[in-house]
């Protein structure tokens, strides 16, 4: 049974609570195929947890999810993750070229092993993020835009429909930060919906075009020209921030 | 009273149980707190190379040069594996366990090949022999004391002293190593103090109640402490009371059985650290329980009032239409919902309108905006 | 042709097998920084095999694994438990789980020892391990369990590879993580239920870690880390194995884990690209160069700066930027032709400029 099936993302009533405390709550959120979104809020505001809570990672209190109408178990193949780059021991004995065919995995089932195909294909990949003279490379001697390049490619080689990233910029040059978003803007122009968690607030409205503000609740989303507005991001950030000032005199 | 003390062999094997389980659980309070726990059980292994060694250079049971040995194995465990885990080829876990069962085995090596036929053998290491420490007594005030009473009570007290002295040290060391460098002390020095007396307990008591008591006791009742209460000094309180505790039972129970006396006495430490993981009052699993509970009502109260607000003057705010809506989002049994219903009619939260509706009372919607707008103050 | 002692021949073969599975399940164990929970579950099977004793009523190899590989499973069962459902941190529930089972199992074992001397020696032998015990029955168990455990690793390689190193992602892509870290977690008891009679409950933990670390030193890929990781775990076993059996009175354990952490000094010196040695040496080439190459790049820097690739630095400069006085370098890049001294009125002063292969070197050098 379709529910929504219009939109890339449909967030009802979601509240996922951590030892009794809410840490999302109350979500609704709304996301339209082909757009390149950001979630953006302060530190413990939820956002990695929105993710995961998509992705099934985590399990919800209360609320319910659909992509492009149906579960994400149903939807698995449709859907690309990248997460954050912390999140793994980059000393683990593996090539470049292994850890972008395990995006493959899921689709080759069980005690099928990846051949020359799934080999094609994750080169391809790796091309696509300019890394493919990296393929044999031991990953503990990649720097950090590196290793982001090669998380980006193993979502890539699923060939998804929608792309879930958390943080992908943080911590990389500013090569590889032009390099991202561009390859990002050229999935949006494929027709593909990227999600991504972002942590800059000054770059967020010339990269993105629809902008999710969250501190626990939703704060606002939307369209990036009509919600990157300095009282939603007041309300969003607590009045904390100076940033909020130089925010408002970009959009004047 | 005290002659009666030393001449009761069950007495002297309680009382020892006791002090080694206080002089351990100081200690292992501070180094639980610092996530020390296997670098602890690590010492509690290696330090056999220090006896052995110390023992086949001076062939005396009760050289002195014991005592520095043991300081010194543990604190070249402890820098071995640090700089093992420095090198950045080793995680520190693999580390802590390649260094230490190497020294452990080399340790069982010597006591295979040069020390057989002297008095020491590898089951006692790991037993110790805590039924036979009255035997071995020197004369003390006219009486015929224990010396392992007298070793490990000297030991409880240095312990005592050192963690007296520097309470504010160890504690800041503990949870907050850079402000204490910033400050001027060296948490590096103070961590490797507790190390070197944790070795020197382990020593001194090693013979007495072997390798198994001493880890379970250096750990297991300051993580009983740990559950029960958030105060640093009740945690080594706690653990004080719970090793006396077990001492004496883990003795009684011991004859009864006919088992190891060290082993029961671990045993029923552990008992009571289950006891604090069920039962403790703020952070057993019967307290989460009930805290759970109480936070999923609190929660689908808030969000009952929260809807009501939402869709204040518009229709459709009978009461059924919101007990249905309401039960759908939280996968709720009717039954439920009404008791939620009821708590919050009677605490003034709603009121029931006319046309069998469900109205917000001030109060309630008072409730209903600090959710939804929590930055209006 | 040697006609081999059949007990050193039965020994030997157990040692293999010993040797091939914990290298083998022992290298997803260290990946997954797992590696003191073999510690903690070689230790917790103590009470296991003396239950197994009880309840078979003498030493049958069989149900005494049985024994140990249960209780081991119900102690990781416990330190998850620990760790999930209170404030205790992962040390600490391993450690009260290690301290307070094999407290159990002392506790049985001298039960056992005071009803039953004889039983007590046999089961003494799985303290510290005893090569000569084991019986030709034995190594066949011990050869099932192995193939057991190499067929499971070989059908769910690429799961157990991609969990170990992302189980978010993995978990993403629709493998289902929880079980599969619950079969590598039954997998670690498993192996320590292998090594049990020949290492004993305190030392097999060492034999899950050594070989594995060992390998890693040596290798680039997953594949090629856990074969040469059973290849050590048994060089370390038969060579512990085979030195107890022919003597008396020595425990196994000690020596085949000797053995191991000797493989492992080794792998870490001498290994071509991570060993230590040959990151020294390294280093030292590295400093022998880098004083030409620095100041090579600063010259550079200078001419870029000033927009003239011949621009004359100052030697005084150059001492005063370093703290030392530069001369000898400079002079070894004179002698290799990337610099050529000037003389830049109205001072005395030592000046010194790249020449145009100097400056096209540089330039490289700073790409870098």
């Amino acid at each position: 049974m379709l529910h929504e099936p219009d939109l890339a993302l449909h967030i009802e009533d979601l509240t996922v609570s951590y030892h009794s405390k809410p840490v999302l709550w109350d979500i609704d959120l709304n996301v339209p195929p082909g757009v390149l979104a950001a979630i953006v809020g302060p530190n413990g505001a939820g956002k990695t947890t929105l993710i995961k809570s998509v992705l099934g990672l985590v399990k919800p209190a209360a609320g319910h999810i659909t992509l492009f109408g149906r579960s994400y178990r149903e939807q698995r193949r449709l859907v690309g993750y990248v997460p954050q780059r912390a999140s793994v021991d980059w000393d683990f004995p593996t090539t470049v070229l292994d850890v972008v065919m395990m995006g493959l995995y899921g689709q080759l089932g069980w005690l099928r092993r990846p051949g020359r195909r799934q080999r094609e294909q994750a080169l391809v990949a790796l091309a696509q993020v300019g890394m493919e003279h990296y393929a044999g490379r031991q990953i503990s001697q990649l720097s950090g835009g590196q290793q982001q390049r090669v998380f980006l490619a193993r979502a890539l080689v699923q060939d998804a429909a929608l792309y879930l990233m958390d943080e992908p910029l943080a911590g990389v040059d500013a090569t590889t930060e032009q390099a991202i978003i561009t390859l990002l803007k050229t999935l949006r122009s494929q027709g593909k919906t990227v999600i991504v968690v972002h942590h800059d607030l000054q770059t967020v409205a010339s990269y993105f075009d629809f902008l999710v503000l969250l501190n626990v609740r939703l704060i606002a989303q939307g369209p990036m020209s009509e919600v990157y507005t300095g009282d939603n991001l007041r309300r969003a950030y607590g009045g904390q921030i100076a940033l909020l000032r130089e925010a408002e005199h970009a959009r004047a | 009273m005290i002659a009666d003390l030393v001449a009761s062999p069950g007495a002297v094997i309680m009382v020892v149980g006791a002090l080694v389980g206080i002089a351990s659980s100081l200690l292992g309070a501070f180094l639980v707190l610092r996530r020390s726990s296997m670098l602890a059980d690590a010492i509690s292994h290696s330090v056999l190379l220090g006896i052995v060694v110390v023992f086949l250079l001076t062939r005396d049971h009760h050289s002195p040069w014991f005592i520095l040995g043991a300081a010194a194995v543990g604190v070249l465990t402890v820098a071995m594996t640090e700089l093992l885990a420095s090198s950045k080829r080793v995680k520190i876990d693999a580390a802590i366990g390649l260094v230490f069962t190497f020294l452990f085995a080399l340790a069982i090596l010597l006591i295979n090949l040069l020390a057989r036929n002297v008095h020491i053998d590898t089951h006692a290491v790991l037993l110790g022999e805590i039924a036979f420490v009255w035997l071995d007594t020197t004369p003390l005030g006219g009486l015929e004391v224990p010396k392992a009473l007298l070793t490990i009570s000297a030991v409880t007290l240095i312990n005592a002293l050192f963690v007296t002295l520097f309470y504010k040290e160890l504690k800041l060391a503990t949870f907050d190593p850079g402000l204490a460098a910033a400050l001027g002390f060296s948490p590096t020095l103070i961590f490797y103090l507790l190390l070197s007396l944790t070795s020197i307990t382990a020593v001194t008591a090693f013979e007495a109640v072997g390798a198994i008591l001493l880890i379970a006791f250096i750990i297991v009742p300051p993580a009983a402490g740990y559950l029960l209460t958030d105060r640093l000094w009740l945690m080594l309180l706690w653990g004080g009371l719970i090793s006396i505790a077990s001492s004496i039972l883990g003795y009684l129970a011991a004859v009864a059985l006919d088992a190891s006396i060290s082993g029961m006495m671990a045993t029923i430490a552990g008992g009571f650290l289950v006891l604090a993981f069920l039962a403790g009052p703020r952070y057993g699993l019967l307290a989460q329980e009930l805290r759970r509970r109480r936070s999923r009502f609190d929660n689908a109260e808030r969000m009952l009032l929260v809807h009501l607000y939402q869709h204040e003057g518009q229709p459709g705010s009978q009461e059924e239409r919101r007990v249905a809506a309401l039960a759908s989002h939280l996968r709720w049994r009717p039954r439920e919902i009404n008791r939620l219903l009821q708590h919050s009619l009677d605490h003034n939260l709603l009121t029931r309108g006319p046309g069998d509706t469900l109205l917000l009372t001030p109060k309630g919607r008072v409730l209903a905006q600090e959710v939804l707008e929590p930055w209006r103050g | 042709m040697l006609e081999l002692d059949f007990t050193i021949r039965t020994v030997a073969l157990g040692a293999v097998l010993l040797g091939i599975t914990s290298g083998v399940l022992g290298s997803f164990a260290v990946l997954r920084q797992q590696s003191l929970l073999g510690e903690t579950l070689s230790h917790a099977a103590l009470p296991g095999i003396c239950l197994g004793f009880l309840l078979a009523g003498g030493r049958q190899l069989g149900p005494l694994l049985l024994g140990a590989l249960l209780s081991g499973a119900l102690a990781a069962l416990l330190v998850l438990l620990f760790i999930r459902r209170s404030r205790l941190k992962t040390d600490a529930a391993l450690g009260i789980v290690l301290s307070v089972f094999f407290a159990v199992g002392i506790v049985l074992l001298t039960y056992i020892a005071n009803q039953d001397h004889a039983g007590q020696a046999g089961l003494d032998a799985f303290l510290f391990g005893q090569a000569a015990a084991m019986l030709p029955g034995d190594v066949a168990l011990m050869a099932w369990i192995t193939t057991l455990a190499l067929a499971l690793v070989l059908a769910f390689w690429k799961e157990f590879k991609a969990v170990s190193f992302d189980p978010g992602y993995s978990a993403s892509l629709g493998l289902p993580v929880l079980a599969l870290e619950v079969l590598m977690t039954l997998m670690v008891a498993l192996a320590i239920v292998i090594g049990l009679q020949l290492v004993g409950v305190v030392l097999m933990a060492a034999m899950l870690i050594a070989p594995a670390a060992a390998a890693r030193q040596w290798t680039k890929g997953l594949g090629s880390m856990v074969a040469l990781a059973a290849l050590f775990g048994a060089v370390s076993g038969l060579a512990g194995a085979l030195v107890s059996a022919s003597a008396r009175g020595l425990a196994t354990g000690p020596l085949i884990v000797i053995a191991a952490s000797l493989l492992v000094a080794a792998s870490l010196l001498l290994a071509p690209e991570r060993g230590l040695l040959s990151a020294a040496w390294r280093a030292y080439r590295a400093r022998r160069n880098l004083p030409q190459q620095r100041v090579l790049i600063d010259l550079y820097r200078l001419a870029v700066a000033h927009q003239d690739p011949g621009y004359p630095v100052e030697q005084g400069m150059l001492a005063s930027l370093y703290g030392f006085d530069p001369g000898a370098v400079l002079a070894r890049l004179r002698r290799q032709g990337w610099i050529r001294p000037l003389s830049h009125e109205p001072t005395e002063q030592a000046h010194w400029a790249l020449t145009e292969a100097g400056y096209r070197q540089a330039a490289e050098l700073w790409e870098h």
